[in-house]
């Protein structure tokens, strides 16, 4: 697979076209995701139509910052007059008539939009399952998840149907299909990027970030899709360097954080990448401080009981009147409650009616109140350890890429894979998740965490493992 | 005893809506044009920030109503229900932005801003989200009211602040009101989306009719929200078997906390206009005219206005006649001064009427006339010269020899008689005081 840096390179030079490396992408597409099934809308027309006005506009010397690198959306971005489902039924049908901040700066920079990815349904799931549209594979095993909740954007990138995604992370939503198919995924720090145009989860903690297969592609990405919009009034002023710091990375004088605590639960080849990596960094003059973290597992409650409520009052507007899946009724409450109950998938209702039950007024004061008040708990005692350390390097998911359909119908076991993702959405703050060693063919995802802004450190740490470290093998 | 307390909701005249660019003007546009991908909730839009406009004209108006601004920054909050106006099913409504205030002795228990859902048309199942996402200032009183008169006016001297505000988006359509009231041994009652102040006044001497004969018939007013059927001219039961209302109220995430700066206050305050009361004070005290009709004509502030031009024109004790003459006719009509097209009109007549070139009597068939036509403009009608008034009082004599006879039989009644013949054979056309005047002449010489 050509590094991001290298491909554009050639782009940018002429030595390749974005019409001929387009095809080369339709061409991996079409070979590849009748198996995967990564993409939920495929827009080669308009992809053909964008790289012949990026030929032109290359050779005149305005390539923007991606001269036709090849784009996979997830489909709970607006793209206007394609095509947005967020995998549900719900919006089978629904066409955005406007089109999301994140997306349209991609198109200002001549990224090239290949199509609409696989998602879980409204970005509920952590293996790419729950999708009206079925499950995403994964790149490396398709008997396996491809994790979730951005399964097509994991494995697109992965198989290199796309060069680079645009995906969302709500808890994990990046780094766990990232980590999951072996490729790099940032989570940046909340507010860096608008989430204008994307479907909300809970919009406290969700972020979009990008997919890529190494840090450079994550690096330029972020350049691009940063930044203050007027339009999501929780994006921040503030410019971060990415593609310019990239190499600036030196392990002397980084502090890693680490604790035993992130290792609970982990499978044993997780265990194995994630101290090998901790040991790289050290061995090129880190220093590994031991911090006070809480047990990552109590996090997990505090996580859901902030997500449900945000979440069911989101999902208040689907309600078939004037967009999305209509069914009969000859009373407004039947229209509503059957469009309700025929449009939306299990993992949803789920979220709906505990979020419901937990804001209810007669609950006010109990869980919703107390989650708030542990997450500002939580965040001190994270910022607390952030005084000490520059990073936190903990294993992405505990676990492996696991055989479809094994954990599904066992959301506890399910929400497990999220333990150590959730804290930076919670904290706000960026993580990225990288290949740090592989079981057979199964990539694991080491993920690096560090404080509000850090997001082009922890990128230029990543850059740094690839060219002077190596992934463990099993 | 009664009690009675106002939620009132007021439209906001900002030029766009609360959280998008949209225009706010509703009523000008065909239906769901005023729109956008956040005032109609598409999947994916998020709300601008808040329209600073509108957080000053709610300042305004509670600055004006003598609140304290709350201090700490002001969260929006997502009140979630069902329904086909509200295309997102929760409508964002801020905490209270200023609390206790008073206005005529009633206390304001606090003001917070909201926005507006759309309009759905219910039996044709059709929605227009012109509407949704316009600013909204809720007041909310304390039931302070004891009767419906004071409620009536309490209601109209809110109406007046707020337009000399000038924070209406809408003055023709003013303000909805949601009404409750209770009385003594009964439990109290919400009557919701009141349109106009009449119907307030209406809705709530039926409520208190009702509770009176429940009551009286040993039954218990239960608490309720109950619905104003403007075409039965009766109120309805809402939604009694319900339990309480969950509106599952979180704070929005995606509206940060807007600071009002005290500076921004101070500002505000200092530059409020001249209100309805120091109004009418001032005009007791300059003009020397006595309370009541200076505070009718403070309440219209259009009519105030024009009061203090015809003042400058005509005197004090013309304009004041004019004035009062004017609301009497205003009243019937239910109307502002302000609702009336083609104020020149008015300064017309009056210039007409005052430097004597038309009777009373016409002036006051013009006043009507050119309320009701817009068209009309009032002009000098022609005078009957003396030697014409002459003509006419012969004709009167020559008709009537038997009231002539009498007459000279010293007989005063026939004279009243004549002169009424004299007067409705020239009205209009000539001052009656100059008819009589000629009519005696005539009398005398033949």
């Amino acid at each position: 697979m050509p590094m991001i840096e290298e491909l554009v390179g050639r782009m940018r030079n002429g030595e390749l076209l974005p019409s001929e490396h387009l095809e080369e992408k339709i061409s991996v597409l079409e070979e590849r995701d009748h198996e995967l099934n990564a993409f939920i809308t495929k827009t080669l027309e308009l992809a053909r139509e964008q790289a012949k006005r990026v030929d032109r506009l290359v050779r005149d010397g305005k390539g923007g910052k991606f001269y036709g690198l090849v784009w996979g959306i997830k489909d709970n971005f607006a793209l206007k007059g394609v095509p947005m489902t967020c995998a549900s039924k719900m919006l089978e049908n629904y066409v955005p008539p406007y089109t999301a901040t994140a997306v349209e700066r991609i198109i200002d920079n001549n990224g090239v939009i290949l199509g609409k990815l696989n998602m879980d349904e409204f970005a509920c799931g952590s293996s790419g399952e729950t999708s009206y549209f079925g499950p995403t594979r994964n790149a490396h095993d398709p008997e396996r998840v491809a994790g979730g909740s951005s399964s097509g954007a994991g494995a697109a990138v992965a198989a290199g149907m796309v060069d680079l995604a645009l995906a969302s992370d709500t808890g994990g939503s990046i780094r766990n299909p990232a980590s999951f198919n072996g490729v790099v995924g940032l989570k940046p720090s909340y507010g860096m990027v608008s989430r204008y145009g994307l479907a909300d989860l809970a919009m406290s903690l969700d972020v979009p970030g990008p997919i890529a297969p190494d840090a450079y592609g994550v690096a330029l990405a972020m350049d691009v899709l940063q930044g203050y919009d007027p339009r999501d009034r929780t994006t921040v002023r503030r410019r971060l360097e990415f593609v310019a710091t990239i190499d600036a990375f030196n392990p002397d004088g980084i502090k890693i954080g680490f604790s035993d605590v992130l290792l609970a639960g982990a499978d044993g080849p997780v265990r194995r990448a994630v101290i090998h990596t901790l040991k790289f960094f050290e061995k090129k003059g880190a220093e590994v401080v031991d911090v006070d973290l809480p047990d990552v597992r109590k996090v997990l409650p505090v996580y859901y009981l902030v997500v449900y409520p945000e979440f069911a009052s989101a999902m208040q507007k689907y309600d078939g009147i004037l967009y999305g899946h209509r069914a009969g009724g000859s009373t407004l409450q039947e229209l509503v409650s059957r469009s309700r109950g025929e449009g939306f998938g299990k993992e949803v209702k789920r979220r709906i009616i505990l979020g419901t039950y937990v804001s209810l007024a007669e609950n006010a004061g109990k869980w919703y109140t107390l989650a708030l008040k542990a997450r500002k708990a939580l965040q001190e005692m994270f910022n607390r350890a952030f005084q000490q350390v520059d990073v936190i390097l903990s294993p992405t998911v505990p676990n492996l890429p696991f055989p479809i359909g094994e954990r599904i119908d066992d959301p506890v076991k399910m929400y497990m894979s999220d333990v150590l993702t959730v804290p930076a959405n919670l904290l706000g703050v960026p993580a990225v998740t990288f290949p740090g060693g592989w079981e057979g063919r199964l990539p694991i995802g080491v993920q690096l965490m560090g404080p509000r802004y850090s997001d082009p450190l922890l990128v230029s740490a990543v850059r740094f493992f690839e060219k002077e470290g190596r992934p463990w093998c099993a | 005893m009664v009690r009675i307390g106002f939620e009132i909701h007021v439209q906001l005249g900002t030029e766009s809506k609360l959280f998008c660019p949209c225009s706010t003007r509703f009523l000008d546009a065909e239906p769901n044009t005023n729109v956008c991908p956040v005032c109609t909730a598409q999947p994916g839009s998020k709300p601008d920030g808040i329209n600073e406009d509108a957080v000053e004209k709610a300042l305004k108006v509670a600055l004006a109503l003598g609140c304290d601004v709350v201090e700490k920054p002001l969260r929006f909050l997502r009140k979630h229900y069902f329904y086909p106006d509200l295309p997102n099913n929760y409508q964002r409504t801020s905490e209270p932005l200023a609390v206790n205030g008073e206005l005529a002795g009633v206390r304001i228990r606090e003001i917070h801003i909201e926005e507006d859902p759309g309009r759905y048309e219910l039996r044709e199942g059709l929605v227009d989200y012109n509407r949704s996402g316009v600013p909204l200032i809720e007041i909310v009183t304390e039931p302070d009211l004891r009767s419906v008169e004071d409620a009536r006016d309490f209601l109209r001297h809110l109406r007046a602040v707020l337009d000399y505000l000038d924070v209406l988006l809408y003055p023709q359509i003013g303000f909805r009101v949601d009404a409750n009231i209770s009385i003594e041994g009964g439990e109290r009652v919400e009557v919701k989306n009141i349109n106009s102040i009449q119907s307030v006044v209406k809705a709530l001497k039926y409520e208190i009719v009702r509770h009176k004969r429940v009551l009286s018939t040993g039954g218990r007013v239960a608490r309720e929200t109950r619905h104003w059927d403007e075409a039965r001219g009766i109120t309805v039961s809402l939604r009694e078997k319900e339990s309480v209302d969950d509106y599952r109220y979180i704070v929005d995430p995606d509206i940060p906390p807007y600071r009002i700066d005290a500076e921004s206050v101070e500002r505000i305050r200092s530059a409020l206009p001249e209100l309805p009361h120091q109004k009418k004070e001032r005009f007791v005290r300059e003009y020397g005219i006595d309370g009541s009709a200076a505070w009718t004509f403070a309440l219209d502030k259009e009519l105030a206005t024009f009061f203090e031009k015809l003042v400058a024109k005509h005197g004090v004790k013309n304009a004041l006649s004019f004035c009062l003459n004017l609301r009497g006719e205003l009243n019937y009509r239910n109307i502002y001064f302000a609702d009336v097209q083609g104020k020149d009109r008015f300064y017309k007549l009056a210039d007409l009427y005052f430097t004597g070139r038309i009777t009373k009597p016409v002036y006051i068939e013009y006043l009507r006339k050119t309320l009701d036509d817009p068209d009309f403009v009032p002009g000098a009608q022609e005078q009957l010269s003396d030697e014409a008034i002459r003509e006419i009082a012969l004709e009167v004599l020559k008709a009537n020899p038997k009231a002539v006879e009498d007459y000279r039989a010293g007989e005063k009644k026939a004279l009243n008689f004549l002169v009424g013949q004299m007067v409705s054979k020239t009205k209009g056309r000539a001052d009656p005081k100059k008819a009589i005047r000629i009519l005696q002449e005539v009398l005398r010489a033949s």
